[in-house]
Order: C-alpha cells, then structure tokens, then sequence
C-alpha cells in the first residue's frame, strides 16, 4: 500500500493530468475546456500553499543556526527579522502602494536586486578578457561577429560606418536565426520525448526510483 | 497520391469545416489533424524504439564529454575534501528542464553517496525542493548510504533569480565546492553563478536549454550540454534501454522534420504546390 | 575602468543618433493601426533587477496607448513584485505624465486596470484563453472585475486587440505558444538585450508582430513614439562600455598571442 502512494498513485496522477491537457488541446466540447481550466485553477491554487512550503523551510533552517549560534549566525537572524516583518506586514497590512510591504520594495528590494543585475557588467569585462580568444578558426570568426554586433547595438557603430547596424540585422536574423532555430527545434524534440516518458510513466527520476 | 491530397485539401485549406457537426462546439478540433498526426507518429517512434531497445538491440549514442565528466568532476571533490554544488536550475518543477535536472540530480547524488561526498543542492522553489530531498535521499538509500543523508543537503536559499545568485555565489566563495554542477533552466544569473565558479577554481559542468545562456556557460565552464543533450543526460547518465529507446525516436522524428524542411524549402523555392506545404505544416 | 565607462558618458551627456530597427519600428506601428478605444492586455513580466533596462518600455508603451485612448489591462506572471511594479509605473503616468499631456488623469477601473499575480504561468496563461475571471476574480487589490467599467465585456483574449509583452525572462514563449497559436491574439514584445535574439524566429514566422531589444530597443521605441527618456539617456553609457568590452577582447587576445598562445 506504501509503494502504491508513494510510488504508482503520483504516476496515476502525471498520467491523467497529461491526458487531460492533451485531449483539451484537440477537442472544442466545452465540458472538456471546462474542466481543464478547473483544474488550471487548482493548480494555481496549489502553487499557492506551495510557497508556505518554502517559508517552513528557510525558517526552520535558519532558526536552529540561530539558537545554536552556527556558522554565520547574526546574517540568519537579519534574514529571519527581515521575513516576518515583510511577512507580516504583507499578510495584515496589504501589498498595495503606500504600505510598508511596498516601501521595502520599491527602496529596499529593487536597489539591490538591481545591483546585482548591474554587476554583470563587470563579470562580462572579466570573462570577455579571459576567455574571447581567437583559438581556433571557429573562435575567431566568433569573435569578428561578436565585435561586428556589439558594435552595430550602439548608435556609435552606425557613426564608424553607417551600414553596421543593416549588417548586424542580417547576422541576427540569419545565421544567429540558423542556430537559434536548430537548438530550440532539438531542445522542443527532447522536451516532449521526455514529457510523453513522464506522462507514460517511463520516465520516473524526478520522484526518485 | 493525387486522391490523397485532394482528400486532405477540404482540411488543410477549410479551416472553417472544423467547427462543423455541433456548431462551435466540435469534439475534435479538425484545424488541429495534422499536430495530431505528427504526435502520433512521434509517439509511435519513440514507444517502436523503447520496444527494440527492451528486446535487447544495442542503440548507438555519441559520447557526451560533460556527462562523462561527472564521475572525474565527483572525484576530484571527493580527492579534495570539498563538496559538491549542484544546482537543478532557477525554474518551477513543472518546467520539463529542472525535471531534466533532477533527474540528472538522482545520478550526481548516487555518485556522491557512493564516494561519501558532501553534496549541496541550492533551488530556488519549494516545491523544487521538495522533490530534490526525495531524489537525494532515495540515491543515498540505494547506495546503502542513509546515514549520510540528511534534509539540509538540499537548500531552498532564495525565491528569485538575483537573491539566488547571491547566495549560491556566496557558498562558492565562502566553501569553494570543488566542483559545480548546473542543469537545468538558468537566465541572466547563469553568468555570475559561472565566472564566479570559474574564479574559485571549482569544476564546472553545465547545461540549459535556454540558447541565450549557454555562450555564457561555454564561456566560463569546462564542460556544457546544450540543448537536447540536457534532456537525453538522464538516458545516457542510466543506460536504461527504455530510456535510450526514446532517445533514438526522438532522433529519427529530427530526421523527418529535417526531411520536411528540405522538402518544403525546394517546394517553396520553385513555387510548386508550396502553400500546399505551408498549411500542412500550420499549427492552429 | 567599467565603472568609469559608465559614470562619466551619464554625467557629462553622451548624445548619439538613434537608428530604428524594422522589429521596433514594426511593433511601434501595429500598435499605432490599433482602432483608438480598444482595450489591450500589458505585461510586467519583469524583475525588479532588469527596471533599468525594460521599464523605459513600459512607459513608451503607455504613452503610445494612451495617446490612441486604449483602455490597459495589465498583469504580471513575475511573483517578486511584478504586480508592484505596474502599479507604480501606471499610478506614476497617470497622476504625472497623463496630466501634462492631456490635463488631466487616467482613471483606475476606466483606462486601466492591474490584474496583479497569480502563480503558475503557464496555467494562468491557459487559464486566461477561456475566461479572465476565472484566473482573475478580482484585481491586484481584491475588487471584483464585475466592478470596473473597462472589464465590461471583457473575458478572452477575443476581446482584447493586442497582447503587448514586457518581460526580461523566458515567459515571452509561453505566451506566443499558447496565447497566439492556441487562441490568436496578435503578440510584441519588449525583452532584454540577451534574450532578443532568440526571439527573431517568432517575428519571421509572424507569431509576434515586432521587438524591442534591450535598451537600444527602448530608446528607438522612444524615439518612434516622441518621448525621449532614461532608455536614450543610458544610451551614451551603453555606447563606451561596449567599446571597453571590445578593447578588453582586443588586450586579451593581444596578451595571448605575445604570450605564444598559452592559455
């Protein structure tokens, strides 16, 4: 009975819940739409209680650091200090504009989430100087192109010669298109081989054998 | 032949017959035959090849270098006394790609059970979590190594990308894994969890099938899977014949869409009958 | 030297000519041809991080709507803050710049509306293809839908005119392969700069009618529809640290060849 839930019922479930998508998608009957969307709704739900999960987790992982004076402490109760009260002044105050929760958005969280999108730039200069290296005659050519782009997305290309920006439209749209379109093709073939393992039940990894 | 494409005209060119029998209100979408048909056939081709591979046929599969990197990668960490990080992507368990990367997730953890490894795993969802811990730990029941399994192994550190990447790069700087492993979906913050790797000295394997990403994981990392190989790892990682079956049916269908490509492309060029190829090929 | 290549061309003004690609001139025109009045839908499918880049792209886009009077519907799939990032951006046009250009607001529930987040995309995405109201009963604040006068009449995609597209992750697919294969709603969108490229095989093969890349997409989307803002003026900057990239790509590989080609 064990192995049953843990193992066959949760393939029950990815095999119906597959079946259902799929018949909705070649079938109009409105009973049938309607029930997928019923049970988009329930997944929407359930995505939901989810995010509780995640909160138990990293609350009970960073509390017992805390009360044993781990490795790092003070940074885990600043973490702790920092959830409840975002935490609690989202749930009983609201998220809207001009409350609390929103404040710590808009000058706590964007300033530094940002920040970290901003340090890019300066990963980009450290791996651009490390590893662009005409190796190879494929790397070189990548490299002609790369300057050739990087060039033709700034109004300064267009200055230096003025059909740079025509000639990096053509690269984005042809070769860079070519490849694109090959890797997405494969990726899309493999990601439905995989989804029609997991929905037959072939395909049992993600749940642990 | 002639008879067959004329039975198919009324479909391909009348879109507006499907909505017949029941008014709006079809019980198959006829607009929608030939993706039907193209599913079939596909399904067909993998569930052929799962039965020759169960009856014993040897399929043939390329070697792919960062998959057989994972043992050496593994190694090295266990040589090193330093842990192992893998991260199974920065998406929703229901994105195909992070179930790509735990699957992939399950073999890392029956390596590291075996050479008594430390492992870490940072995700980035709950739910994500949830199905790392049981992945993990049934790898390490399996490899009779329970007693080293413990929930903190797999860590839910962040819910979003950039908060993420400051944790796991913080990990890296602060216990310097030996040797990081990435597989799955990753988008802008693929480049700071790779260079910063790359600085510790870590090895790095990784794999996405996000096009955009992978010029910067190529960049930074000894070993990268791009594309389908993220999806065939699981195949090549087990060797399970039903598996490695629907890898080659995956394969034969790229050869008929290639087939068709080409096909379409000559019809087109000359003009022949190339709408005809058009609305074959249109999904609805 | 990145710092200072960003820094300096932003203080003391960098202005360049701006060339206007066809995907940004194309989406700026679909949605000039949009009957004046519709409604369309407009997302803020991005995080917090990526503001610098794709919210000069949100502004463009309200200001190009509500100069043709099109009622926004707006949502968000990003569960950070998405939905906080609409209303800021939408409050702030239509109390500041709504009144500079027309004298007066844009009204909440009349000229738009902020659905705000519900979790899992692609059920929402789905969801929203048969009824609006069953994904979003009631908007960001918890009002009923039935309530607001923009919402009347308003269910599907059918409905809606345009689906415009803000986002700086991978969400952008979902939408065309389920909003417009499935359901027909013509799509544009504004990405990132390193996730443009992967979308130029959805505008060759007219699942998405244009495309703003980046910043330099913004500022040319900007520029189309007459409002010169942060996108243009980050331009100068954008500009010197492309040119300090490419001199470190020269260096290194000038050290790799001096040094005989060791790694």
């Amino acid at each position: 009975m064990s192995n049953f839930i843990r193992k066959q019922l949760p393939m029950l479930f990815a095999f119906f819940a597959g079946m259902v998508i799929l018949v909705a998608f070649f079938s109009g009957k409105k009973i049938i739409t309607d029930f997928r969307s019923d049970m988009q709704v329930w997944v929407s739900i359930i995505g939901g209680f989810t995010l509780l999960l995640g909160v138990a987790s990293i609350s009970s992982v960073n509390l017992q650091k805390v009360i044993t004076r781990g490795k790092d402490w003070p940074y885990k109760l600043v973490l702790l200090v920092c959830l409840a009260v975002s935490g609690g002044f989202g749930i009983f105050q609201g998220t809207e504009s001009g409350t609390v929760y929103d404040w710590l958005f808009q000058n706590m969280v964007t300033p530094m989430m940002s920040s970290m999108f901003a340090m890019l730039a300066f990963f980009i200069a450290s791996a651009a100087y490390r590893a662009f290296r005409a190796r190879t005659l494929e790397a070189t050519i990548l490299l002609i192109v790369a300057i050739i782009v990087m060039l033709g997305r700034i109004p300064l290309g267009q200055l230096l010669f003025s059909e740079l920006p025509v000639i990096t439209e053509w690269i984005m749209n042809y070769p860079n298109l070519a490849v694109q379109r090959g890797i997405i093709i494969g990726a899309a073939l493999g990601a439905a081989s995989m989804s029609i393992r997991i929905i037959l039940g072939i395909e049992r990894t993600y749940m642990g054998k | 032949m002639n008879a067959f494409i004329r039975a198919l005209l009324p479909v391909i060119f009348a879109p507006g017959l499907a909505l017949a029998g029941n008014g709006s209100d079809p019980w198959f979408r006829m607009d929608r035959l030939n993706t039907l048909i193209f599913l079939l056939v596909f399904a067909v081709m993998v569930l052929v090849y799962i039965r020759l591979a169960k009856m014993g046929r040897p399929l043939f599969l390329r070697k792919l270098a960062g998959l057989d990197a994972m043992d050496e990668a593994v190694g090295r960490a266990t040589e090193m006394g330093k842990p192992v990080l893998f991260i199974p992507g920065i998406q929703e368990v229901s994105e195909i790609q992070t179930i790509a990367g735990l699957s992939i997730l399950g073999k890392v953890a029956a390596f590291t059970a075996e050479y008594e490894t430390p492992l870490l795993v940072t995700v980035q969802y709950p739910v994500v979590m949830a199905a790392a811990q049981e992945i993990v730990k049934d790898s390490y029941t399996n490899a009779g190594k329970k007693d080293l399994y413990s929930d903190s192994m797999v860590q839910y550190v962040a819910g979003s990308q950039f908060a993420l990447a400051a944790a796991v790069n913080g990990i890296m700087t602060r216990i310097k894994p030996a040797a990081n492993i990435f597989m799955g979906a990753f988008y802008a913050e693929s480049l700071l969890l790779a260079e910063t790797g790359n600085l510790t000295g870590a090895i790095q394997i990784a794999g996405t099938a996000n096009p955009e990403q992978l010029p910067f994981f190529i960049a930074a990392c000894d070993y990268t899977l791009m594309g389908e190989e993220l999806y065939a790892a699981s195949a090549y990682l087990s060797g399970e014949p039903k598996i490695l079956g629907s890898l080659k049916g995956q394969d034969l269908m790229k050869i008929v869409i290639t087939v068709l490509m080409i096909i379409s492309i000559i019809l087109l060029l000359t003009s022949w009958k190339g709408i005809f190829i058009l609305k074959l090929l249109e999904t609805a | 030297m990145v710092l200072l290549a960003t820094i300096i061309p932003f203080i003391a003004g960098f202005p360049q000519p701006i060339h206007i690609s066809k995907e940004s001139r194309d989406l700026y025109d679909w949605v000039e041809n949009i009957p004046d009045g519709s409604t369309i839908l407009l997302t803020f499918d991005y995080y917090p991080s990526t503001i610098a880049e794709v919210e000069p792209m949100s502004r463009a886009a309200i200001k190009q709507c509500w100069r043709k009077n099109l009622k926004l519907i707006t949502l968000s799939t990003v569960p950070l803050g998405g939905p906080n990032i609409a209303e800021r951006v939408l409050n702030d046009m239509a109390t500041g710049w709504a009144v500079e250009e027309f004298g007066e607001e844009k009204k909440y529930g009349i000229d738009f509306i902020n659905l705000g987040y519900k979790p899992d995309y692609k059920a929402v995405i789905l969801g929203m293809g048969d009824s609006f109201r069953r994904i979003y009963p009631t908007d960001f604040a918890g009002v009923s839908l039935d309530s607001f006068p923009i919402m009347r009449d308003i269910d599907r995609y059918e409905d809606v005119e345009f689906l415009f597209i803000i986002s700086d992750n991978g969400i952008v697919d979902e939408w065309i392969t389920i909003a417009n294969r499935q359901f027909g709603i013509p799509i544009g969108s504004g990405v990132t700069a390193v996730m443009a490229p992967k979308f130029y095989s959805y505008l060759q093969s007219r699942q998405m009618v244009g495309l703003l890349g980046g910043m330099k997409g913004a500022s040319e989307y900007e520029n189309l529809v007459g409002a010169e803002g942060m996108a243009t003026l980050f331009m100068g900057p954008q500009s010197t640290v492309h040119l300090i990239i490419i001199l470190f790509i020269l260096v290194g590989n000038a050290a790799y060849f001096i040094g005989g080609r060791k790694p």
